[in-house]
């Protein structure tokens, strides 16, 4: 992925919906690469780190549940820009999925459904570059219900902390082996850098472990020569 | 937002002082307006001499190191900061360029909360206001960690600047008061005369309203009056010079030093309200910086009258918070300290024997010795603290005991009135009588340290403990070292002494738990404090006393005393360090108290309240604590019977 691709794509996204009717939020979202540069330096840019929680792992059936994300501009985790809510899967949650983030049906009897929560999500998702750890996970249920919604899958720049890790910290794999695989772990990449993760397993639990890896990360990726948004995107970006 | 998502981001600040003093929902509106911030270790964060820091930062995880670069180029390490401390504060409410560079000593997160919402807390918060004002209790982790390194450079000449830096004393306390002033349209002439006569070297230029205009100097006037030929009728305002910068009683004295360097001037305006109330010169300030130990001993041999004697102790203050900031080892501080106390003490002795031959009362009768004892004795005196003591002078036949008593109670009367205005405490009437009780001949003492050793009840010898810290701090005769082998050959032939001893002192072990509860010691007025000398440093001294007098060791100095029993294989190696470890930290904890102390003006003992620690400190107190219940129970398992 480059950005002049994602740019591309956005492009014709954008004449493929040009005659349509769309809410706001759509509509805000189709401008969201407008005016980025390639050549900005990773550290100063703004990102939204977020994390879903699903009632299972199956793409084909599961819902979310949950949803966190913390903002980080310039490095620094803003600690009062929060987004945290329940979603309604309009359907039970298997006992196995309780035991992993411990939401129950009772928690999310009353939660709007994912739709709504998603909506809220791109308000406060703005411009900024969406993170994310594993991101194509998260992304599968995200965009799902964007199509289904608005005809559009996301169109803000996503990047995965998973792939940052591995060009940054993992030496090449030429030969796909995939032996740095379990060090890009959530857990592991907490371990690695000391980080105690408070309440590991709720959607901005994770969030937030992730963005502390996230600050970490960025300076090790310009250490390692990847210093602009173009790199980043080349490197980490998922879609 | 209602309620902050994340707990265990909200309880790690409510661990943190003075964070931990707001309100549920204070609290949460202030995370919500802090960053979380990643600094790489050996990142500068705040680089001295640059911009204010615009954030207060709380460090969550890592450590930074605090440091002052000398125009050597090197760096002088002021502080190491960790988990639970917070760094910017300084620069930031004062608005002026950095002073120190922070770096992160290891990979560091840390809150961040911003200028504005930070200053509105120091303003409305009184906590807040209190807490992040200067403080000396602060900086206490930093002194050991720094250790007697600094110490050392206490004589060398370029940490003289750094002195004024780190001193705590402010613009008003240094100034000269007394002020030479004229009005702009005075003419040279007179201004000159007024300097001559007052003996002075400048004068300042004052409007009728007070506000300050310029200053007129020596030098002006070699250069700008006689040398440029100008007539001598002239009014002053046209030769003074204008450059005269202004600055506030309240400002610190590295600030005027500062403000001084920048300006290239010599003298600076104190002005509150635009009215000059003082001037102070480069002079004053190292008069401040000039306070090394070694100067502050060396005037007391000179002093020639009770009242300039008097003056020193609050300049040995002042090396003392040098000593401490600059990381002296709690050993070499108390050395210093109790140095200077015996030389005063000999100093005074020399001034009232002048007094009273002067009054007609005549010299000593007979020879005697000037003995310390409790913390004096051991060398452990904290500042102010009283001093106990004992005159021994030599037997005399029956019927001259009572007129020579007589000389020395009233020779004990005016050493205790003239210690306490030397800042020692206790002038009550109790102190006064006991004037009459310690004075006493040989063989009279000797009497009293048989009786106890052969056979004082406990509660007795509690009252008595004090007496086996003896040390002659002036002493004509040898009574001393021939007492301490008399004292040894009692005890061998009564050994149930130590048993007894033991018995006398408080068995009550160091609360450990205290650091949590916040209030263990019950004495009213001070719920939330603790007694530092009693739970933490008592139980060591009293057994520290226990194991000498068993050992037959003459050391009176309870880190001397533990030395020598570990050296004899009484206590083990790691032990022992642990106990040198709380002890010097425990004593540090006192002094810095005891210093803030006579700084805010009031007495508080020896307590300390918990809230004013940071975690380290607690950390450390903590397992202080730990180490001083090992070693009573110890003692308790060898001496108690």
């Amino acid at each position: 992925m480059n950005l002049w691709q994602a740019k591309l794509l956005n492009r014709a996204t954008r004449l493929r919906l040009a005659h349509r009717r769309l809410p706001d939020e759509a509509r805000a979202n189709l401008s969201v690469l407008d005016g980025l540069s390639g050549r900005a330096p990773v550290s100063a840019q703004r990102y939204v780190v977020v994390d879903l929680e699903t009632t299972g792992l199956d793409h084909t059936k599961d819902r979310v549940v949950s949803v966190g994300a913390f903002r980080v501009v310039g490095g620094h985790i803003r600690l009062g820009e929060v987004f945290n809510e329940f979603a309604n899967p309009g359907r039970g949650i298997p006992v196995e999925s309780i035991k992993v983030h411990g939401i129950t049906p009772d928690n999310i009897r009353d939660a709007r459904p994912a739709w709504e929560v998603f909506r809220d999500f791109l308000g406060f998702l703005g411009r900024d570059i969406v993170v994310a750890h594993f991101a194509r996970f998260d992304m599968f249920f995200l965009n799902r219900v964007m199509r289904a919604q608005y005809g559009m899958r996301l169109q803000n720049l996503v990047v995965d902390t998973v792939l940052m890790c591995r060009a940054a910290l993992i030496e090449p794999d030429p030969y796909g082996q995939k032996k740095g695989a379990k060090r890009c772990s959530l857990d592991a990449l907490a371990a690695r850098y000391g980080l105690e993760v408070p309440e590991r397993h709720t959607a901005l639990g994770d969030a937030m472990a992730t963005a502390l890896i996230l600050q970490r990360l960025l300076p090790e990726m310009e250490h390692a020569g990847w210093k602009t948004l173009g790199d980043l995107v080349r490197v980490a970006g998922v879609q | 937002m209602s309620d902050f998502p994340l707990p265990r981001i909200k309880d790690f600040l409510q661990s943190v002082v003075p964070f931990d003093t707001m309100e549920e929902a204070e609290l949460q509106r202030v995370v919500g307006l802090m960053d979380l911030a990643y600094f790489p270790h050996g990142e500068v964060i705040i680089q001295a001499g640059e911009d204010p820091s615009k954030n207060l930062y709380v460090i969550m995880n890592g450590s930074v190191r605090v440091t002052l670069p000398r125009q050597t180029g090197e760096e002088l390490l002021i502080d190491v900061r960790g988990e639970g401390d917070t760094f910017g504060a300084l620069s930031l409410l004062q608005g002026e360029l950095a002073l120190f560079t922070v770096t992160a000593q290891e990979d560091l997160l840390a809150f961040m909360l911003p200028d504005e919402p930070f200053r509105a807390l120091v303003r409305d918060n009184p906590v807040f206001k209190r807490h992040f004002s200067f403080s000396l209790a602060r900086n206490i982790d930093a002194v050991r960690r720094a250790a007697d390194h600094h110490t050392t450079q206490m004589t060398g000449t370029d940490t003289l600047g750094l002195d004024a830096v780190l001193t705590g004393s402010r613009v008003h306390e240094l100034m000269s008061k007394q002020l030479l002033t004229c009005l702009p349209v005075t003419p040279v002439k007179a201004a000159a005369i007024l300097m001559t006569q007052r003996k002075v070297g400048s004068i300042m230029v004052c409007e009728a309203g007070g506000r300050p205009l310029g200053i007129l100097t020596d030098t002006d006037l070699r250069v700008r009056v006689l040398a440029a030929g100008v007539p001598s009728d002239v009014p002053v305002a046209e030769v003074m010079s204008r450059s005269m910068k202004a600055i506030s009683p309240q400002a610190f004295a590295f600030e005027a030093m500062i403000e001084m360097a920048r300006h290239g001037v010599h003298h600076l305006a104190v002005t509150e309200d635009q009215r000059l109330v003082g001037v102070i010169s480069d002079h004053d300030l190292t008069m401040v910086t000039g306070s090394s130990p070694v100067g502050v001993m060396k005037e007391v041999a000179k002093v020639s009258s009770l009242e300039d004697l008097a003056g020193l102790p609050r300049r040995m203050n002042r090396v003392m918070e040098t000593l401490l900031r600059l990381g002296g080892s709690a050993e070499y501080m108390l050395d210093v300290l109790s140095e200077f106390n015996d030389r005063l003490t000999v100093r005074l002795i020399r001034l009232t024997q002048t007094a009273m031959e002067h009054k007609g009362l005549g010299p000593a009768p007979v020879q005697f010795s000037w003995l310390a004892l409790g913390s004096a004795g051991r060398r452990e005196q904290a500042l102010h603290q009283g001093q106990d003591y004992a005159v021994v002078y030599a037997n005399v036949p029956p019927d001259r005991e009572e007129t020579v008593h007589t000389w020395f109670s009233e020779f004990a009367t005016r050493m205790i009135e003239g210690l306490s205005s030397c800042g020692f405490t206790g002038t009550s009437e109790a102190v006064m009588n006991d004037a009459l009780l310690c004075c006493r001949s040989e063989a009279a003492w000797e009497e009293s340290f048989m009786a106890w050793v052969e056979g004082a009840h406990p509660p007795a010898l509690a009252m008595a403990a004090k007496y086996f810290d003896l040390r002659a701090v002036y002493a004509e005769t040898g009574f001393v070292e021939t007492l301490w082998g008399k004292i040894f050959n009692a005890i061998e032939a009564n050994r149930d002494f130590l048993g007894r001893l033991y018995q006398a002192g408080p068995q009550t072990r160091p609360p450990v738990g205290f650091l949590r509860q916040f209030a263990v010691d019950f004495d009213g007025a001070y719920l939330d404090r603790l007694n530092l000398e009693e739970v933490a440093l008592q139980p060591v001294v009293e057994a520290a006393r226990i194991m000498a007098l068993d050992q037959r060791l003459r050391q009176t100095n309870t880190l001397e005393r533990l030395g020598a029993v570990t050296r004899l294989g009484l206590l083990k190696d790691r032990m022992a360090e642990d106990l040198y470890e709380a002890f010097s930290f425990v004593t540090l904890l006192r002094i810095a108290r005891r210093l803030e102390e006579s700084h805010n003006g009031k007495d508080e003992g020896a307590y300390l309240d918990p809230a004013e620690l940071n975690r380290v400190q607690r950390k450390m107190l903590k397992e202080s604590f730990q180490v001083v219940g090992k070693l009573q129970e110890f003692t308790a398992q060898r001496y108690a019977q």
